[in-house]
Formats: C-alpha cells, structure tokens, sequence
C-alpha cells in the first residue's frame, strides 16, 4: 500500500516535471471546448445558480452540483484520446 | 530510477490502468474547477447573465427572416422616401440630393460663396451693381479657407481678378439668370438684358407697358416673341418698335421716344401715301397747279395720317419734299419727280422687315 502511493507520487511528479501535465491539461480544455462539453457545462451551472440564488453561490456549492455531471459529460473519444496520451507516457517513462 | 524500479517490479497491468484513470479523471477534475473558478467569478463580477434577455425583448427583437424584408421586418424600398433636414437651413432635403444640398448650403466646394452671394442679393433684393458683388464674393473667397495650402492658390488667383475671364464668368451668370427668367415670364422686369424674349401674349397690359417703356419689344416673326434689348438695339428699326406699341397699346399708346425725323420718315411708307405720291406726280405733268390742290392734298396726307394715333407730329417728308418742290416753283418737275422716286425707292428698303406687319396693324385699327 505504501509501495502503491510512492508510486502514484513518483509518477505525478514525474508528470509535473516533465510538463506533460500541463500539456494533457490544455489538450483536454481545447477538446473539451471544441466539443461542446463547456457549453453544455455553463448552461447547467446557471440552472444550479438560479435554483441557489445569484448570492449565496459558493465555488464548493458549484463544484459539488457540477463535477459529477462534468465528469459524465466528457466524450468518449475525448476521453479515450486523454488515455491513450497517459499510456503512452507512461510506458515512455517506464521503459527508460 | 526508483520509479521505473517500481513499475517494472509492479507486475499487474490492472493497477497500471488504474493508475492511467486516476490520471485523466484527476485531469477532467481539474477542468471542471477551472471552469466552476471562472462561472463563479463571473456570477460575482456580475457578467454571467449578460447575455441573456427575457423573453419579451427576444420576441421583439427576433431577427427576421423573409425575402423583400430586412432583418428588423421592414421593407428596406422605403429609403427612397426619405428626407432629410438639413441643419444648416432646416429645409427637407431627399436623401439622394442631401450631400450636393449641403456642400453648397454649407459652403463648401468650388461654387458655394458665389451661389451664397446670388442668394443674398436675391433675398436682400438690392440691386446692387455688379462690382459691389464681385467684392463680395472675393472677399468671401478669401475668408473661407480650406487649408494653408488652398489659400495661397487664392491668393494666386486673386491677382487675377481683374482678367476677363472673371468678368466673363459674371457675364455668364446673369445669363443663367436671364434663362431662369424665361421659364417664368412673368418675372421679366430687372433681367431683360439677356432674355432671349418675352411671350407678349401672357404679359397683362401694365407689365407691357412698363416693359414697351424699357425695351425694344419688337415681335419676331418667327418666335413670335419680344425682344428684350434696349430700345437702342440695332437688329430692329424703330418704325418696327413703333409699330408694335401701337399694335400692343392701341391708339392711346404714349409716343415712341425716338419720335422724331427719323420716324417721320418711316410714315410715308404705307398705300395711302402712295397714293397722295401717284396724285401729286400725275398733278406735277399738270402745269395748273394750285397751291391750295397741294394743301388738300396735305390734307388728305394729314388726315390718312391721323388714323395712326402715334404720330404728334403728322408733317410726311412727303408732303413737305412736295411743298419744298412747290415752293421752288416748277422749275424742273421731273427732277423733283426723280427725287421722289428715289426717297421711295429709300423708303421702301429701309421697313422691309416690319412691312408685314404694318397692314395687320392697319386693319385692326380701322
């Protein structure tokens, strides 16, 4: 167990360092955009706004309400791109 | 290093996969807080809404989609119709004549101080005399600048003021003046100069008058027209222009100015004084001539002339060059003969061209 989260941590900074993480992160915004996703997203944020009042919206009221359906909303093909990506990675830097 | 240690020690490609979805939803994750980071910054800013209307205004607004139809639902023919007011002189201009309205309301462009001007003088109704108005407009001219650069052409051209081409470009504006009269005759008063004539039928009987006093006035035979120079002019003698004020103001007409020898002249060309001419060279070939047979017959010269009412002063060169001849005696009665031939000769050249139009006279009169 010990050994599983070095692991993630080791993979994450390796990530980071390599700026790869920033990459895969605007790859996705893009995709996510020309897809539609963004749209669809803003347009059921303002139905979570309305039903909470313009004031009393939080940013954790927001995340909470939209995350989920953010992460259901994500395309296939945008999604299998992203992993392939990962692996890719991945296997780039285990093989060294 | 340790990492590839571990990866290549971690032999079960299920975690690997795990750690691959981990990975992308740590990133989806992400996304969706950049995005909740930006709606709520814009639901506190206050611009999230902005581009919503209500329902009514969308309505109102909805754009339209229809041929012959622009897209605020209007017919997009109706420019056509529109007036414009103009700011300068607050009249209805049409759209399509609203930029060439104001260049020269506004007093820009080549003409405008010189249109200006003509509108003044006609407004103001001076009648000032034609320098007074090349100063004006000169000095127009000058005050209106366009540039550093315009002036000094200006200034180039302003010594060339006095060139006659200047004065010709007044001439030809009072000549557009003169044709603007003519479509409306009535007006005819102040621009007679270069009129090319006057309809003598549409004038009432004052404005012939006046006009007779001033002018020459005598109808053309072909534009039936009246000319309007001055009573001086050459193309027209002044037995026609006396003719045609006895035929335009009847028997009551004031004499013709110019009433005087000349005139006299002129009378004895018409078929009564003939005539008294065939009687008197049949009484000449007679050797009992009587100075009273000579008075009747000036009398009857008298009185034939009587019946034109414009002559004061009724005395023919006829009847005098006969009594010159009978005061001289008859001493040689065919050379006095032969000198009437000739004045008659003379006398009938010179009317040639009112001749037409002495008899129609005559039979309206009598």
């Amino acid at each position: 167990m010990n050994k599983d989260s070095q692991m993630r941590a080791a993979i994450n900074q390796k990530l980071i360092e390599m700026g790869e993480r920033e990459r895969l992160k605007e790859l996705l915004r893009t995709k996510l955009v020309e897809c539609g996703w963004k749209d669809q997203m803003k347009a059921h944020c303002k139905d979570v706004i309305r039903e909470k009042g313009l004031e009393h919206v939080t940013v954790e009221d927001l995340v909470t309400e939209v995350t989920p359906k953010g992460r259901a909303l994500v395309p296939d093909s945008v999604k299998k791109e992203l992993l392939q990506r990962i692996r890719a990675f991945l296997a780039q830097h285990a093989t060294l | 290093m340790k990492m590839e240690n571990m990866l290549f020690s971690g032999p079960d490609p299920t975690k690997l996969e795990g750690l691959v979805h981990d990975i992308y939803s740590e990133l989806v994750d992400d996304a969706c807080l950049g995005l909740c980071f930006e709606v709520h910054r814009a639901v506190k800013q206050g611009y999230f809404f902005l581009d919503e209307t209500d329902q009514e205004s969308m309505k109102e607004f909805e754009i339209v989609d229809q041929p012959g139809v622009d897209i605020f639902g209007q017919v997009y023919n109706q420019w056509k119709n529109k007036e414009c007011e103009c700011p300068n002189c607050k009249r209805l201009i049409a759209a399509s004549r609203f930029a060439p309205h104001l260049e020269k309301c506004l007093g820009m462009g080549r003409n405008s101080s010189r249109i200006a001007n003509r509108r003044l003088a006609t407004n103001n109704n001076v009648s000032k005399s034609e320098s007074d108005q090349e100063d004006n407009d000169d000095l127009n001219d000058n005050d209106w600048s366009y540039g550093a650069e315009k002036k000094a052409k200006k200034r180039k051209s302003d010594k060339n003021q006095n060139s006659p081409r200047r004065s010709k470009s007044l001439k030809h504006k009072n000549g557009e003046l003169g044709s603007n009269i003519t479509s409306e005759p009535y007006k005819f008063s102040s621009q007679y100069n270069y009129n090319p004539g006057v309809n003598y039928e549409t004038l009432g009987p004052d404005e012939v008058r006046s006009l007779l006093t001033t002018q020459c006035g005598v109808i053309s035979e072909h534009t039936k027209k009246m000319c309007t120079r001055s009573q001086r002019c050459p193309q027209h003698t002044d037995e026609q222009r006396r003719a045609v004020r006895v035929f335009l103001l009847g028997p009551s007409a004031p004499p013709f100015p110019d009433a005087g020898a000349t005139t006299v002249e002129n009378d004895s060309f018409d078929i009564p004084d003939t005539q008294t001419l065939m009687h008197r060279l049949q009484w000449e070939d007679s050797p009992d001539i009587s100075p009273a047979d000579s008075a009747s017959s000036k009398a009857s010269t008298n009185h034939s002339d009587s019946r034109k009412p414009k002559k004061k002063k009724p005395t023919s060169g006829l009847s005098s060059g006969g009594v010159g001849s009978l005061t001289g005696g008859s001493s040689s009665s065919s050379s006095s003969s032969s000198q009437i031939n000739v004045s008659l000769a003379n006398k009938k050249k010179r009317p040639k061209l009112s001749a037409p139009l002495i008899p129609t006279i005559y039979n309206e009169l009598n």
